[in-house]
């Protein structure tokens, strides 16, 4: 379990500092499985901080430097790779911003806790031990393997100790994951009329409420191509074309960025496997430029480096 | 109000029964993901749902919509979209039925939206009562209840071996003359049937104070309470696409090659563009002008045009909330606010 009185000190430590805004946490959410994202500015509100394996948001959505002064933030091992990515491409200035970093033992995906428990509405308690969740409400213990409730990403986390931290609550993590992109290379062996087969049947289900595209961190345009009017990319229809294309267009955008936190699956009130395409995404980038987004804080974004070795070089 | 009883064994001829004179729209599970979609058959109808997803007021108002098809070729051609078949909306839960008859005044009032109120009246709505309410639902709180008539012409409730029928509507008695297999109740049903809706209402735990919520929410229009919770918004369109009773639209004329359409299309007061004017001026220029806009559109401004509530109480909203805000609370709270 992450040490929540050592996370609290030194989040009091930095809100003690004149020149910090406010340190981006989180705090217990209104029912059942839920925590949420909490903005603390003021000392007084320090116990209203948690942590646990519910924590389930990447918090570096929220970092920005519109403002003057410094803003803290809470990351997983997960998070912080989306930082270093906003860091690379220029969206933060690292001096203005203080990361605290949670070396992580796995997030647990709710979907998967309320196939076995239907969520209730007092707030449940969660220790972990071991290799298990106790999963605590109303006096009674409900015992998990956590293999079977953490999120997808995490059987394969490579990255638990965050990569990039002002201070760490905690001893550093070794991974016991591996990213061997299992579920691309089944899908990869279909045929072309299957995967189209497929994808067709999820990108109908898409009722484009941008929940996806809004909790990237890595989505940041002012004003994405899905608005524009003038010219028009993509019409406002919802229909199979006009989804299509935006999913595209979502997951090329993100190319070379995208850093698999797998919030837009997440939020997805249509439950688009959209971490399969991100992922495709990911290994090729991986198999030609061996690069995987956010990892390396020394490296510049794929697409602001060129190697004269790069495949498909022929552009001279 | 006529009152009968079906045996469960013969609910499915009923649904055949239905299907030789409307097109039926029924609650259908594909990937765990229940949808009102239109069945063939009796047995694709998923009967133990709690609630669909997106709310059945997509067959009424459906996201994208054609007003009219046009093509440029030499003469400009004008043509109209298809009539709505007479359809029998099987299995609306009660809060949806009511959205839809809170909606029946939106869409009448000054203009009347025929291309909607059409859809209303050619549909036969049968209700199934809530047994089960989830843990979200507040129904209770915005005058309803898991066994509401407003919006129904027939309400079934489960009541063990049978269905307890009950015809409210002058419509709904259509169903008597095409079925004949409705049973009289006894009092043995009709106790039954007061102890079943009885207890669905006890099982529902969050209650929401909406007692003159609108004349609380007038004085706390400017306070920091919706800036905080404008927040952790991520602005993104779940709560208002999902909501039974959140209506809005934009008009778009789309166009490839010389054929063309103008559709309406789903809107919502979260996004940044909602009422961006042409000018680029924006008078919702921040998520927490737009989150309010939503809580005041539904407890300020419905009450006060017309002394109902803008919100059923389904609890699709909380439920769905990437960040979790939840409607309930934030209306529980903005009471506490100091003036």
């Amino acid at each position: 379990m992450v040490d929540t009185k050592k996370l609290k000190n030194e989040i009091l430590k930095i809100l003690e500092k004149k020149d910090v805004k406010h340190v981006i946490c989180y705090t217990a959410g209104s029912y059942g499985f839920q925590t949420r994202p909490f903005f603390i500015s003021k000392k007084e509100d320090i116990e209203k901080i948690i942590f646990s394996p519910l924590c389930l948001h990447n918090l570096s959505l929220y970092v920005n430097n519109n403002d003057e002064k410094k803003i803290g933030v809470v990351v997983k091992g997960c998070d912080s790779k989306s930082v270093v990515q906003l860091i690379q491409e220029k969206q933060l200035d690292r001096k203005k911003i203080i990361i605290i970093g949670i070396p992580c033992k796995g997030v647990i995906d709710p979907k998967k806790l309320r196939e076995k428990i239907s969520e209730p509405l007092e707030q449940v308690d969660v220790k972990e031990i071991k290799d298990k969740y106790i999963i605590t409400f109303k006096d009674k213990k409900h015992e998990f393997n956590k293999k079977d409730l953490v999120f997808d990403k995490c059987l394969t986390c490579e990255h638990p100790t965050p990569i990039i931290y002002d201070v760490l609550i905690d001893e550093k993590i070794k991974p016991t994951g591996k990213e061997k992109y299992e579920q691309v290379k089944t899908f990869e062996k279909q045929t072309i009329d299957n995967k189209w087969k497929f994808w067709e049947e999820q990108f109908s289900k898409c009722i484009r409420c941008y929940a996806c595209r809004n909790v990237c961190p890595i989505c940041f345009c002012e004003e994405c191509m899905a608005e524009q009017l003038n010219p028009q990319w993509l019409y406002r229809s919802v229909n199979i074309s006009e989804n299509t294309i935006w999913h595209i267009m979502r997951a090329f955008h993100l190319a070379g960025r995208c850093t698999g936190c797998g919030e837009c699956e997440r939020v997805c009130p249509m439950d688009i496997p959209l971490m399969l395409l991100n992922k495709k995404l990911e290994k090729e980038i991986k198999e030609l430029y061996d690069y995987i987004p956010g990892t390396n804080p020394e490296n510049i974004p794929l697409f602001a480096m060129y190697k004269p070795d790069d495949p498909g070089g022929d552009i001279k | 109000m006529k009152r009968y009883t079906i045996h469960k064994q013969k609910i499915n001829d009923l649904i055949k029964t239905l299907l030789k004179k409307y097109r039926v729209i029924a609650p259908v599970e594909k990937n765990d993901i229940i949808l009102f979609k239109q069945i063939e058959r009796p047995d694709e109808i998923k009967l133990d749902f709690t609630n669909s997803k997106i709310p059945p007021k997509s067959i009424f108002l459906p996201q994208t919509e054609t007003l009219f098809k046009f093509s440029t070729d030499k003469d400009i051609k004008l043509e109209t979209p298809k009539n709505f078949e007479e359809t029998a909306l099987f299995g609306i839960r009660p809060c949806d039925a009511k959205s839809l008859d809170i909606l029946k005044n939106v869409f009448s009032d000054e203009y009347e939206d025929n291309l909607f109120l059409s859809k209303l009246k050619n549909t036969l709505f049968i209700g199934l009562t809530c047994k089960d309410p989830p843990v979200n639902c507040f129904c209770t709180s915005v005058d309803g209840s898991p066994f509401g008539t407003a919006g129904l012409d027939i309400l079934l409730t489960d009541i063990e071996d049978k269905y307890f029928v009950e015809i409210i509507t002058k419509k709904g008695e259509n169903l008597l003359k095409i079925f004949k297999d409705l049973k009289p109740v006894t009092k043995k049903d009709i106790e039954k049937k007061t102890t079943i809706a009885k207890n669905a209402e006890n099982k529902i735990k969050r209650h929401m104070q909406t007692k003159n919520i609108e004349k609380i929410l007038d004085q706390i229009f400017e306070n920091n309470f919706w800036g905080e919770i404008a927040k952790r918004c991520v602005g993104c369109g779940i709560c208002t696409y999902l909501c039974p009773t959140c209506h809005c639209f934009d008009i778009q004329d789309e166009k490839k090659g010389k054929h063309g359409a103008r559709i309406r299309v789903w809107d919502s007061c979260m996004y940044s563009e909602y009422t961006k004017q042409a000018s680029g001026y924006n008078p919702r220029p921040s998520q927490m002008n737009r989150i309010r806009n939503r809580i005041y559109h539904k407890f300020n401004y419905f009450p006060k045009n017309s002394q109902v509530f803008g919100c059923v109480g389904c609890g699709r909203c909380i439920t769905e909330c990437p960040v979790n805000i939840d409607i309930i609370e934030t209306i529980n709270d903005a009471r506490q606010v100091k003036k």
